[in-house]
């Protein structure tokens, strides 16, 4: 004889009970006046109210303001025009517990008939935590822009500075070098030398203007404390994904675990690795294959952070002068990116480095020394 | 008028590098321009005499790492360093390792010229007299202007100087120029050549 399924043995009641109960997701029922028919466990978990509560009881007793007064408005409306708004779909709302205390919910409402009446069957998960995370990595990324902000604002100033003090150095000295040679000219001469002196003075004054627009642009002070470098390489990595899930690219994360902890401005560091995340994912879109290695490791007395990707590689003229300022392969790029990343991970007595680049691929690294508090992550 | 004494200057910019040795010709000095460490390094540096004439910051090789590099050499050329990024630290530890003097870019002729006689007379022992007069000078000094000459000549910036005494870089910069004057030093780098001729003492 063929062994029984479940739904031959058990009846149908006490399948029904156990459906309903041992589910993650709360679920109830209402009927038409949104009276509570049916309350599992997982709601009583949910919204902390027994079932002798809730049960015979408005459903908009789970709401909190303005949903609880208008909850019997919105079945009117239904019954009368039959026009649905959240029933036979589903969409995020706000869940009321006993406590008073509110919590973000996805709910999916149901329509049905029982014995010719009319129910309404709702299912409900808490999504608290994943609302939580989203938030956290919003946090992150507004704290990053803003640091990203003042790093480039600093790091622009010092690289313009340079730039423009390598020409004010040529003009003054070719102007001192002609002032020199007015001196032999006599008495026309004096008036010649009168002027280039002027010129000079003129020359310093745009060089003292530099100096004081590098200082007024001050560079954020760094914030250090000791970190695991595994979570700081992974907060970086939902960073930069964020804006990239769509691409198709595959995602390897090697970390090594028990990595001594690592003295860092964490939220530069996680500039550093978003930097070259993102440059990786750039840099494999069109490519067939597209993979993306993140991984960690000790190195003597360093952590080193690869990332290597599957794109084309670095053509030889840029790869010379990669962490200069203003170098980019970007067609909107300012080239800012990773003379900032490498200024940082100095910063931190690191370095950061191509340490291969192929037309398979590139791998960018980062190391950063252990210091003084090369205590294992526990 | 010099004729054994040639100024060797090493810019990775060129329009500084020609400037340079426009300037240094009309003033009657022998110049040779290199364009990296590498190649000054690479040139017939046998018997060389003269001053050095460096930018700190040059990709391959820097300014400090050719310091080092001479120092093993025993080559002994007294090194002027030059900067466009103003890094007192960088130009601290230059002098620390033994350069004369450092200058910020854009400079005048006159500190340049300054600069390169007091290379040319430069000598590794400190005259003993100098020395009591700078202790002296340092005597004078408050106690808080003291930490402020301290952490500047360490190659602090003036901000981080008033981090570590808590106090506002307004009153750093007072404090400093309270020890410039003091010290009687005219610019950072005699402040710095002063303070480790203490040090060496």
């Amino acid at each position: 004889m063929p062994e029984l399924g479940i739904a031959q043995i058990a009846n149908a009641d006490a399948l029904f009970h156990a459906l309903i109960h041992t589910a993650i997701d709360g679920i109830m029922v209402i009927d038409e006046k949104a009276r509570v028919q049916v309350y599992n466990s997982a709601c009583e978990r949910l919204f902390g109210y027994g079932p002798n509560e809730v049960l015979g009881r408005n459903v908009d007793m789970l709401m909190p303001e303005p949903y609880h007064s208008e909850h019997d408005g919105y079945i009117a409306r239904y019954l009368k025009t039959g026009k649905p708004h959240i029933i036979g779909m589903g969409r995020e709302v706000v869940g009321q517990r006993k406590d008073g205390s509110t919590f973000p919910m996805y709910l999916s409402v149901g329509e049905g008939e029982v014995g010719g009446k009319r129910i309404f069957v709702g299912i409900v998960s808490d999504i608290s935590e994943q609302r939580a995370r989203d938030k956290r990595i919003q946090e992150l990324q507004g704290e990053l822009l803003h640091v990203t902000r003042m790093t480039a604002m600093g790091e622009m100033a010092s690289a313009l500075a340079h730039e423009i003090n390598q020409p004010l150095t040529a003009l003054l000295n070719y102007t001192s070098a002609a002032r020199r040679m007015a001196k032999n000219f006599g008495e026309p001469g004096a008036k010649l030398v009168d002027i280039l002196e002027r010129a000079v003075e003129q020359t310093e004054r745009a060089g003292l203007i530099i100096r004081r627009l590098r200082n007024f642009i001050e560079k954020r002070e760094p914030d250090r404390s000791a970190e695991d470098i595994n979570k700081v390489v992974e907060d970086a990595i939902a960073l930069g994904m964020a804006g990239f899930r769509d691409t198709g690219t595959k995602w390897i994360l090697k970390v090594e675990p028990g990595l001594p902890q690592v003295f860092i401005d964490k939220v530069q560091i996680q500039q550093i690795l978003v930097n070259l995340v993102r440059n990786a994912t750039e840099a494999m879109s069109g490519r067939n294959k597209r993979q993306l290695t993140i991984s960690t490791g000790l190195e003597g007395s360093d952590v080193e952070i690869a990332v290597s990707d599957t794109g084309t590689g670095l053509p030889d003229d840029v790869v010379s002068r990669l962490f200069h300022p203003f170098v980019t392969t970007k067609e909107r790029g300012m080239g800012m990116g990773l003379s900032i990343c490498r200024t940082i991970a100095e910063a931190h007595g690191g370095r950061l480095w191509l340490a291969s680049n192929t037309s398979e691929g590139a791998t960018f690294k980062l190391s950063l020394p252990i210091g003084n508090v090369g205590e294992p992550v526990k | 008028m010099t004729q054994n004494l040639t100024i060797y200057v090493v810019d990775d910019d060129q329009d500084v590098r020609d400037s340079l040795k426009v300037l240094l010709e009309f003033a009657d000095y022998n110049v040779r321009i290199f364009e990296s460490a590498v190649k000054f390094l690479a040139a017939d540096l046998h018997g060389i005499a003269g001053c050095l004439i460096v930018d700190i910051r040059m990709p391959d090789m820097d300014g400090l790492e050719l310091q080092d590099e001479l120092l093993k050499r025993e080559i002994d050329l007294p090194v002027i360093v030059i900067t466009g990024h103003g890094d007192v630290p960088l130009a601290v530890r230059a002098m620390r390792a033994g350069a004369v003097d450092f200058l910020e870019k854009p400079f005048r002729e006159e500190a340049l010229l300054e600069a390169i006689q007091r290379a040319f007379r430069h000598t590794p022992r400190r005259n003993a007299a100098k020395t009591d007069e700078v202790r002296a000078r340092l005597e004078a000094l408050t106690e808080r202007e003291r930490e402020v000459l301290n952490l500047v000549v360490e190659g602090q910036t003036n901000k981080e100087v008033a981090r570590v005494l808590d106090i506002s870089p307004r009153t750093v910069d007072i404090h400093r120029a309270h020890v410039m004057e003091k010290m009687h030093a005219k610019t950072l780098a005699d402040l710095v050549r002063m303070a480790l001729s203490i040090q060496r003492s």
